[in-house]
């Protein structure tokens, strides 16, 4: 890490003047809304902006607020009060659950959900369970409000569909309802997850059959991946699911095609995601946290 | 042989609370980050992109004509020095000149009014390369068609630390070769009961400390003084008096608190390059690097290993052989000293009758490896302690039992023209085992294991010390030792203040300061409790020795009528304490008496190593199958220490070292893609933290006093990582019944050795349907 190089930070009052402000420095800046990926990469000297639109400040943003039937979470909202929040344990107590999981307490104390999103890095836990739970992210630019899906947003490896002057101000999350069940689990030895595997399964009344499921397998390729074919296999009776698991993880890990890296083979990463598949499955069902 | 045995001791023996501990937690310790000198600049630096490569030209116009820029210096701006260092063999340009030999080389500096400043004018220096084939491995650099990296003769070092040739400079890429042999190998191979044979692996590893590499360097007419984060500050001062060609007199190191060595920060690293800063700015120079720079400055050796042990019909080890490469990287800093080293530590702590070790150390174009934690036994242990288990199951041996029977005894002469071995193996073992529950029964997926090192300890014997006893009866110790957290800036004074019989609080240390401070080779190998520690005792006694004259003096008796008592003398009814000795002496309340000792390779210290060092650590560790992930459950250091002049600390050395060793045994990797490190961070480096330590741990100490060093003390604090990663790979394989021959043994590398077994045993079985 190198001394960080000379730029200017600016702290708008609103989301509408951080538009501006975006739209403005263009490629020279970059939204601020946490830093503990950005400024890591500035210091790395792997990225340069001249300008920072740091949002932290801007009031609204950092709110937690159950509406109707979902959760929303403020974009400058940290990792570790998500972690904390009476409102998130008690009504979505998976979101609580990743969050305490994401890296360290420092990061956690600093980092935000919004921010942890727009960075895109591929490793990313709240993606993963964000994308299973079916969020949708609100942005606004200059000329509006619009609301994308996970896999809108997430397009690639630090690539979102975002405009240049967007903004992401909450992430809305659907509560789960009685009939579902949820499950967080990642596989990690580095810094960030080898895997991260997130799965909510839909059951019937008595309990023993899935009625629907949307499993997620990430930090394994650029984005977080959830596949049809994969998300099929996982629904029936309990025991004939349980014997498709192999192949329900197989597709999926097809779907994703992961790839070498320091954290792993191609092929491991494909094997974990069977092992925690199951694992997920077994906890979803098992009546742990939702 | 063994000193002399005490026991009612007032101050040595006890875990008394360090010394720096509480500065150094509240912040208020003073490291060379913190320090500024009136005018200091500041430097950075540009590094090769390239493993391999001619520097064609450099231009550096732009850079020095930034705002803010006193100069840039680069290899064409030496003359005027000598700027080749290195302590074993001087092939280490302080800058690179003419070409570059890593990826991560230091090319060119700049000096700036602030490190800002200095960063970022380095893309403004436009470097032209031609680029070189380039060699990574040991088996690479070997190959008929290998790039020579190095194609000068090298001057020979003169302090570098053995007896031996230096191999390098030869026209090849071998940097040092070593061979160790007796007996008849090739017949007692023959005559084996059982054999084990492998190839084994030991990665390149970081020796991470906290506070990376930092120099401040004011070079005048005057001399050259230079603050540094250094080990051995006076092997750093012979460096830089060759470099500057100055008398001894006009280089002065100096070493505040370090935040932490394990061997990265032992020798010569920065002092050179920022010298040579300063010297072209004309001003001091503060240059600090980043921890990823400081992996691009130094790592471990890494360690290709074939071996063979055999035994005989009884269970009696008779032969070892092993054939080692080394990868030394692109300069020779510590390795030729490593590879000396590593070849007597394969032999372990072990009585064998026929042994032939042959050891290579190869430069190539990768990040130059020098001292870890060691020295060479970790590369060498995992093989040895792996092949001692191999050995007892393929012979239906209990593991512990096997090293029971095998381990050299007390005053054995089982290393020709060694010293005798003067620890206690069979206690150690026996201590670990209990400790452990050795014959507990296990859950399944659980293994255990214990394993032991001995390793040729102590260096060189050159130490010397000045105790200084005050006129108010408080002392201060002259020490060239550097405190690095080993804790002997609170060791020392203990010893002091047994001798002297003052209180331990009035005893206070100056260290490591070239110019103050006397002599000391250096602060490593475990050295400093045996060697200072005696220096400081025979210096104390030494003061009492001119205070009873004094005494006899001041009292108008003979000297023989003196009799020296807890704290001062006596002479009939006549009592004075130190104070009142030097205070009627000198009559006037100050002044000082001033106690001195020498140490050299004599006496006691003729013969070499210092003392073995010695110790067992046991570990019972779990395994998840599915994801190969192992599960430290327990772990168990027993040191052998003769005696610990404070316990505590002794104990913390060593679960610091286990625990060092744990990470390469678990996940600690230096990882080359193609010529580039590249996972040189400690975001992508994996490092242990608090939560991987054992569930349980367990620290012993053997006392008894069976050393060389004061009351029977000898050293520790390394010992206890040789024997981890073998550990660890012996308990994987007693858990879930794989045998792992490369560290770490990452999830991955257990998951596939599990799969491997897996596959064996389904054509096994299908073998017999």
């Amino acid at each position: 890490m190198m001394p960080l190089r000379r730029f200017q930070m600016h702290q708008p009052k609103n989301v509408a003047e951080a538009a501006e402000m975006l739209a403005h420095y263009g490629e020279k800046g970059r939204l601020y809304a946490g830093g503990t990926e950005l400024l890591l990469a500035m210091k790395h000297d792997l990225l340069r902006y001249e300008h920072l639109v740091d949002v932290k400040t801007v009031p609204g943003l950092d709110k937690i607020e159950a509406k109707n039937s979902s959760l929303h979470i403020g974009g400058t909202v940290t990792h570790r009060a998500i972690e904390n929040s009476p409102l998130v344990r008690e009504r979505l107590p998976v979101m609580a659950e990743m969050a305490r999981q994401i890296a360290n307490v420092r990061v956690r104390a600093t980092g935000t959900l919004g921010g942890n999103i727009c960075f895109a890095e591929p490793h990313s836990d709240p993606a993963t369970l964000l994308l299973a739970l079916g969020a949708k992210a609100r942005v606004q630019g200059r000329n509006g409000e619009r609301t994308l899906a996970m896999n809108e947003i997430l397009v690639g490896a630090y690539e979102t569909a975002l405009a240049a002057d967007e903004i992401l101000t909450a992430i809305e999350i659907p509560l789960l309802a009685k009939s579902q069940r949820a499950a967080y689990l990642k596989f990690q030895v580095h810094e960030r997850p080898t895997l991260s595997l997130a799965l909510v399964l839909d059951v019937d009344a008595s309990g023993n059959a899935i009625t629907k499921a949307r499993a997620v397998v990430g930090s394994v390729s650029l984005t977080p991946c959830r596949s049809d074919k994969a998300d099929a296999l996982l629904v029936g009776p309990r025991d004939k699911v349980e014997k498709q698991l192999a192949d329900a993880a197989q597709v999926l890990a097809e779907a994703a095609d992961p790839g070498d890296d320091l954290e792993g083979s191609a092929e491991y990463k494909r094997h974990l995601t069977g092992v925690f598949l199951r694992r997920a499955f077994a906890q979803a069902l098992s009546g742990a946290p939702r | 042989m063994s000193a002399e045995k005490k026991t009612d001791f007032h101050v040595v023996n006890h875990s008394i609370p360090r010394r720096d501990g509480r500065v150094k937690v509240t912040g208020k310790a003073p490291y060379v980050a913190d320090l500024k000198l009136i005018g200091m600049a500041y430097a950075k630096v540009l590094r090769s992109p390239y493993a391999h490569a001619k520097i064609v030209s450099i231009d550096t116009l732009r850079a020095a004509s930034r705002p803010g820029v006193y100069c840039v210096i680069t290899g064409n701006d030496l003359e005027g020095l000598n700027p080749y260092y290195g302590h074993a063999v001087k092939d280490h340009p302080l800058l690179a000149i003419g070409k570059v030999r890593y990826a991560g080389e230091p090319v060119a500096a700049v000096v700036a009014i602030d490190e800002r400043t200095a960063f970022e004018a380095l893309e403004f220096i436009d470097v032209k390369y031609e680029e070189l084939k380039a060699v990574f491995t040991p088996e690479e650099a070997l190959a008929k068609d290998a790039p020579l990296l190095h194609e000068k003769q090298f001057e020979a070092g003169a302090l570098r630390g053995f007896e031996g040739e230096v191999t390098a400079g030869k026209g090849t890429n071998i940097c040092q070769q070593h061979r160790i042999q007796w007996g008849d190998v090739e017949e007692a191979f023959k005559k084996a009961a059982a054999i084990v044979e492998g190839e084994y692996y030991f990665p390149m590893a970081y020796a991470y400390a906290m506070e990376p590499y930092v120099a401040i360097a004011d070079v005048t007419d005057q001399g050259v003084t230079v603050y540094s984060s250094a080990q051995h500050p006076f092997m750093v001062r012979h460096d830089l008096k060759s470099i500057f060609n100055l008398p001894v007199s006009k280089v002065r190191l100096i070493v505040p608190f370090v935040g932490g060595g394990y061997g990265s920060k032992s020798y010569t690293k920065i002092e050179p390059l920022v010298a040579a800063c300063s010297w072209k700015a004309k001003r001091p120079v503060k240059l600090q690097l980043t921890v990823e720079e400081a992996m691009l400055t130094t790592r471990s050796d890494d360690a290709y290993t074939w071996m063979r042990t055999a035994v005989d019909a009884k269970g009696k080890i008779i032969a070892r052989q092993a054939k080692i490469y080394m990868n030394t990287g692109a300069y020779a800093e510590n390795s030729p000293l490593v590879v000396e080293k590593s070849t007597n530590r394969c032999v372990g702590p072990y009585a064998i009758p026929n042994v032939l070790i042959e050891n290579c150390s190869l430069y190539t174009n990768t990040v130059p490896a020098s001292s870890y934690r060691g020295f060479g036994c970790a590369q060498v242990t995992l093989p040895g302690e792996s092949q001692i288990d191999e050995l007892a199951a393929k012979i239906g041996k209990d593991p512990y039992e096997f090293r029971l029977a095998n381990v050299a005894k007390p005053g054995e002469e089982f290393f020709p023209k060694m010293r005798p071995f003067d620890g206690t193996l069979k206690e150690d073992l026996e201590t670990a085992a209990k400790a452990i529950g050795w014959k507990n029964p296990l859950p399944k997926g659980h293994g255990r294991s214990i394993a032991c090192s001995g390793s040729d300890a102590g260096a060189y014997p050159l130490t010397s010390t000045a105790v200084r006893v005050h006129a108010d009866g408080s002392v201060t110790i002259m020490t060239g030792s550097t405190e690095l957290g080993q804790g002997s800036h609170t060791v020392l004074p203990q010893i002091a203040a047994e001798e002297l019989g003052v209180p331990f609080d009035n005893v206070n240390v100056v260290s490591s300061d070239t110019a103050i401070t006397p002599y000391d080779r250096s602060t490593g190998a475990s050295r400093t409790t045996t060697l200072m520690g005696s220096a400081v005792l025979e210096a104390s006694r030494e003061a009492i020795q001119q205070m009873v004259v004094m005494a006899a003096d001041v009292l108008k008796v003979k000297v023989e009528e003196i009799q020296v008592v807890r704290g001062g003398v006596r002479c009939g009814e006549a009592q004075l304490n130190w104070s009142e000795v030097i205070t009627k002496f000198y009559a006037l309340p100050d002044g000082e008496v001033i106690g001195r000792s020498y140490i050299r390779k004599s006496g006691k210290f003729s013969q070499l190593p210092v003392f073995w060092e010695a110790a067992c650590t046991g570990v019972e560790v779990s395994v998840d199958q599915e994801t190969g992930k192992i599960t430290m459950e327990k772990l168990v250091t027993v040191g052998d220490v003769g005696l610990a002049i404070n316990p505590a600390l002794a104990e913390g050395q060593d679960i610091g070292a286990a625990t060092m060793g744990m990470g390469i045994g678990l996940f600690e990797e230096l990882v080359y893609e193609g010529s580039q490190l590249v996972n040189g961070s400690i975001l992508d480096y994996r490092l242990p933290r608090f939560s991987d330590l054992p569930k349980e741990v367990e620290l012993h100490l053997v006392q008894n006093q069976d050393g060389v060093g004061p009351y029977g003390a000898k050293g520790g604090g390394e010992a206890s990582l040789n024997s981890m990663a073998a550990n660890i790979a012996n308990a994987v394989d007693r858990a879930v019944g794989v045998r792992i021959r490369q560290a770490p043994l990452t999830p991955e590398r257990v998951w596939r050795a599990l799969k491997e077994k897996e596959l064996q045993n389904s054509k096994v079985q299908k073998f017999k349907e």
